[in-house]
């Protein structure tokens, strides 16, 4: 029983990372409708550059964060504006192959520059176990959801609070109603792809802070992104949260209680089911079917 | 038509004649990879290039027909004559089952489902070690009983013609599909699904024969892979071979026979050229995918077919002209 609960918040803490970097593709894939499959090597950089920032450069954890948010955001910007822009309107076979090229490029140029071995981020709070009766957390753990939580939210504020929140809304519904009142709609979906960049990043790092990076774990993160977002549904902000959560429980129990070596099949189970039995998945906001 | 069908007897009598003037092992087996990947990104091509829909799962196809053939080679004992075939057989029956859930989809789901079949099937040969005995694969499949006492050579000179032998039959069956009434009606669904169902195409059923066809395909040329190399891994699902496929077809230009061949030629080729390049190879393969996607869209072939039309619209136009003008 007690190892239930510790299961439980092991699937939580993990889940919270599925969130955040799923958030990032429910901006691009659900609602650019741009088949991302380079999400997880963003989500890699972000885990390489906070690396970069904190270990190379010295700088403390939340600089190195604000940093690795800037580039990445920059690098998000920059490849919707020069590939993404030149396929848009052609349907999603483009976009497809041309990220796919992207992700290719990306994991092996970092596999050059940075080589195989694990990256360590330095955490802003030490190691120290914190218990939460009969669970064991750390402090870093702890941490990091509460930052996965502040991003999460601060990502919602963006969207319904500001101008460009609302530039990007008008945009996904209509694109031509939006260029019609004035919205400079490229600027929209590169700032969109700019932020999804941006929380892939920020989960990369933040989940460097607590195992360790790796510039190979790309092409994964992708995979799980993609199953939260259907799962949740296309474009849908709590879809997107409470899929990851489900994501990262089912895979602790099942890693807990079956078997660790075939964790990664559960999320694969769980996108071909969603796409038989629920194919709007559990919280889509558009009324559209796979 | 007759364009492609004379390109392609011409390039089997060039592959015919390969192995008789060229005394090389490396060669060889350079030859041998590019018929196998012909074979691949053919059986790969029939689903990204008629049926329309974009399979990032067709390694599973790969996979199982490897995996076939080495488990009824090691277990059973059966000879090579018989695994491939039946290696061909399991992954179309595979196919029928994976193709009647996917196919349902299409756009963005259909390439993620069919991902998600790839991956399940990779993690379950590298878990299930009673079986497939796990991560170390399972080695020393049997070489076919003919090549017992034959020289390396000879023996290369063997693989080389059956895999000359396994693509013409699948190019022979891909050849027959596509310009049958199935082939036409998949393109007709390809082109315009609504259009297709209002004169009595069902979408499903003809997607549903080119994706089997494909499965088979790819299941043979897995059975030969397992053969040749005599070792199979869960690799096979892997998608290193998927990206391989990926680009070949793009290259070449999906949609035509002999495109997905020149990109086996040119890919495979390509690879081995730049080898000493190491990984900076794979980055460049991904810059290649970018720019082969923004400035040829349609493959080598699509832009070779681009050309030859305007020519001849051009030759039409200079007639037409020379007639008006006569008179005149």
């Amino acid at each position: 029983m007690d190892m239930l609960l510790q299961f439980i918040a092991n699937g939580l803490v993990s889940g919270a990372f599925y969130a955040l970097s799923a958030l990032g593709l429910t901006l691009i894939f659900g609602l650019m409708r741009v088949v991302n499959f380079a999400h997880g090597e963003l989500y890699m950089l972000g885990g390489v550059m906070g690396w970069l920032a904190t270990t190379v450069l010295g700088l403390n954890f939340f600089a190195g964060l604000a940093l690795t948010l800037a580039v990445m955001g920059a690098c998000g910007w920059l490849v919707d504006r020069f590939l993404i822009e030149r396929v848009r309107d052609q349907g999603e076979e483009p976009s497809i192959l041309l990220t796919i090229g992207l992700s290719i490029f990306l994991t092996n140029t970092a596999l050059l520059l940075v080589g195989t071995a694990p990256l360590t981020i330095e955490g802003p709070l030490p190691n120290k176990p914190v218990f939460l009766g009969p669970v064991v957390l750390t402090e870093l753990r702890v941490f990091a959801v509460a930052a996965c939580a502040v991003l999460i939210l601060a990502a919602h504020l963006v969207i319904r609070h500001t101008r460009l929140g609302r530039a990007m809304r008008a945009t996904f519904q209509d694109p031509m109603a939006a260029r019609l009142a004035g919205i400079n709609t490229a600027r929209v979906y590169a700032s969109t792809f700019a932020l999804g960049t941006m929380l892939a990043a920020s989960a990369g790092m933040l989940l460097g802070s607590i195992y360790s990076t790796h510039v190979s774990a790309g092409g994964l993160v992708s995979l799980k992104a993609f199953v939260v977002v259907i799962l949740g549904g296309m474009g849908s902000f709590a879809g997107a949260i409470v899929g990851g959560l489900l994501l990262g429980l089912a895979e602790a129990l099942w890693g807990g209680y079956i078997s660790t070596g075939t964790v990664d099949i559960i999320g694969f189970i769980i996108v071909i089911l969603t796409l038989i039995f629920k194919p709007y998945g559990l919280f889509s906001t558009q009324v559209e079917r796979a | 038509m007759k364009f492609e069908r004379n390109t392609l007897l011409a390039l089997g009598l060039i592959a015919l004649a390969f192995p008789l003037l060229v005394g090389n092992q490396y060669l060889l087996h350079i030859g041998i990879m590019v018929l196998l990947y012909a074979m691949l990104a053919t059986s790969l091509n029939l689903i990204v290039g008629y049926v329309g829909e974009f399979s990032l799962g067709h390694t599973a196809f790969l996979g199982l027909g490897a995996y076939s053939a080495a488990l009824l080679s090691l277990r059973l004992g059966l000879p090579a004559w018989a695994t491939i075939p039946l290696a061909g057989v399991i992954s179309a029956l595979f196919g029928v089952l994976i193709g009647a859930i996917t196919l349902r989809l299409r756009g963005p789901y259909f390439v993620i489902i069919t991902l998600a079949f790839a991956e399940v099937l990779r993690l379950i040969a590298n878990n299930w070690v009673d079986f497939t005995n796990g991560p170390m694969g399972l080695s020393g499949v049997a070489q076919p009983a003919l090549l017992a006492d034959a020289s390396p050579l000879m023996a290369k000179r063997f693989y080389f013609y059956l895999a000359l032998a396994l693509t013409a039959v699948s190019l022979y069956l891909a050849y027959r599909f596509v310009y049958s009434n199935n082939g036409r009606a998949a393109v007709t669904v390809r082109e315009n699904r609504f259009v297709a169902q209002s004169v009595g195409i069902r979408p499903f059923v003809y997607a549903m024969r080119a994706f089997v066809l494909g499965a088979f395909l790819a299941g043979l040329a897995g059975g030969f892979y397992a053969h040749y190399i005599t070792f199979v891994g869960a690799n096979v699902f892997g998608f290193a071979f998927m990206v391989s496929m990926i680009i070949m077809v793009l290259i070449g230009g999906k949609g035509t026979l002999i495109g997905p061949l020149l990109g086996a030629l040119l890919v495979t080729l390509l690879t081995e050229y730049l080898r000493e390049l190491q990984e900076l190879r794979l980055s460049l393969f991904g810059l290649i995918v970018m720019a082969v996607v923004l400035f040829l869209p349609n493959g080598l072939m699509g832009f070779l077919n681009q050309r030859r039309e305007r020519n001849h619209s051009d030759q039409a136009d200079d007639s037409a002209t020379g007639v008006q003008g006569g008179p005149a």
